[in-house]
C-alpha cells in the first residue's frame, strides 16, 4: 500500500464542500480539465459517480482511466480517497 | 445483439446473472457496465450459464421421475388388481379402491429413491432383533417350565418320602 501524500489527507480530512474535481488525490490539472470537459467539474460530482457503481473501488478506477485517461496508480489514488472519505463523512 | 442496443434491464440483467454487482445503469456508468460485461462474457461464454440450466435439470429431474413412475406402474399394479378382483366382484366397487391404493404406492416409490435403502437395513435389523427376542422368551419359557417340572419331580419324592 502505497503512502498517502499531502493532498490526499487534505481531501479527506474535511467534508468536500464545493471542492474542484482537482483536489481529488491522483487528479491533476490534465486528468481535471478532462473531466470537467465531460461535466465532472467538481469532486462531489466524481463523488456521485463513485457513488453510483456502489463505491467500488475497482469499478471506479477503470471508470476514471476510461473518463480521463488515468493511470492505475492515479486512478487508484482517487478511488482510495473517495473511499476512505466516504468512510469519515458519509 | 450488440450491448449497446440492449435496454438499461437486460443489461442489468445479464450483469447479475453474471455475477457483476452493480449499481443503476445510466448514462455515465453504462459504458462501464458494456465493457465489463463484453470483457466477462469472453472470459467465460458458457460456463457462467451453465450451472443455471444443471440446476434448472436437475428440479426438472425429479419432477419426471415421479411422474414417470407412477403412472405405468400404478396402471399396471391396477389393471393387475382389477382382473383378479373383477371375476369375483363387480367393478363398481373397485373404483374407490383404486383411488385409494394408488396414493400409497407413491408415496412408497418416491420414498425409495432417498430415504428407503436406509429405511429397509434399519426395519430389517428391528425385525431380526424382535424375532431373537421372542425365540429368546420362547426358550426361557421352555428352560423355566422344564426346570419347574424337575423340581416339582424332586419336592414330590421328598414329600413322600
Amino acid at each position: 500500500m502505497s503512502t498517502t501524500s499531502q493532498k490526499h489527507r487534505d481531501f479527506v480530512g474535511e467534508p468536500m464542500g464545493d471542492k474542484s474535481v482537482t483536489s481529488l488525490s491522483g487528479i491533476g490539472e490534465i486528468l481535471g480539465k478532462k473531466l470537467e470537459q465531460q461535466g465532472f467539474d467538481k469532486a462531489y460530482v466524481v463523488l456521485g459517480q463513485f457513488l453510483l457503481l456502489k463505491k467500488d473501488s475497482e469499478m471506479f478506477s477503470e471508470w476514471l482511466k476510461d473518463a480521463s485517461g488515468a493511470n492505475s496508480r492515479q486512478a487508484g489514488s482517487c478511488s482510495q480517497c473517495l473511499r476512505e472519505w466516504c468512510d469519515a463523512f458519509l | 445483439m450488440p450491448l449497446r442496443e440492449k435496454s438499461d434491464e437486460e443489461l442489468s440483467k445479464l450483469l447479475s446473472e453474471y455475477g457483476i454487482t452493480h449499481g443503476p445503469i445510466v448514462d455515465s456508468t453504462r459504458k462501464l457496465y458494456e465493457k465489463k460485461l463484453e470483457k466477462a462474457m469472453e472470459d467465460a461464454p458458457v460456463e457462467v450459464p451453465s450451472p443455471d440450466k444443471t440446476f434448472y435439470r436437475e428440479e426438472v429431474e425429479e419432477v419426471t421421475y415421479i411422474t414417470y413412475h407412477h403412472s405405468p406402474v400404478r396402471q399396471e399394479v391396477n389393471s393387475d388388481v382389477v382382473r383378479r378382483r373383477g371375476n369375483a366382484e363387480p367393478d363398481k366397487e373397485e373404483e374407490p379402491l383404486q383411488y385409494t391404493e394408488p396414493p400409497v404406492q407413491i408415496s412408497k416409490r418416491t420414498a425409495n429413491h432417498s430415504a428407503a435403502p436406509g429405511m429397509k437395513e434399519s426395519g430389517c435389523s428391528v425385525w431380526k432383533g424382535v424375532r431373537l427376542l421372542l425365540l429368546l422368551a420362547v426358550l426361557a419359557a421352555a428352560v423355566y417350565y422344564a426346570y419347574c417340572r424337575v423340581v416339582n419331580n424332586e419336592e414330590d419324592p421328598s414329600g413322600i418320602q
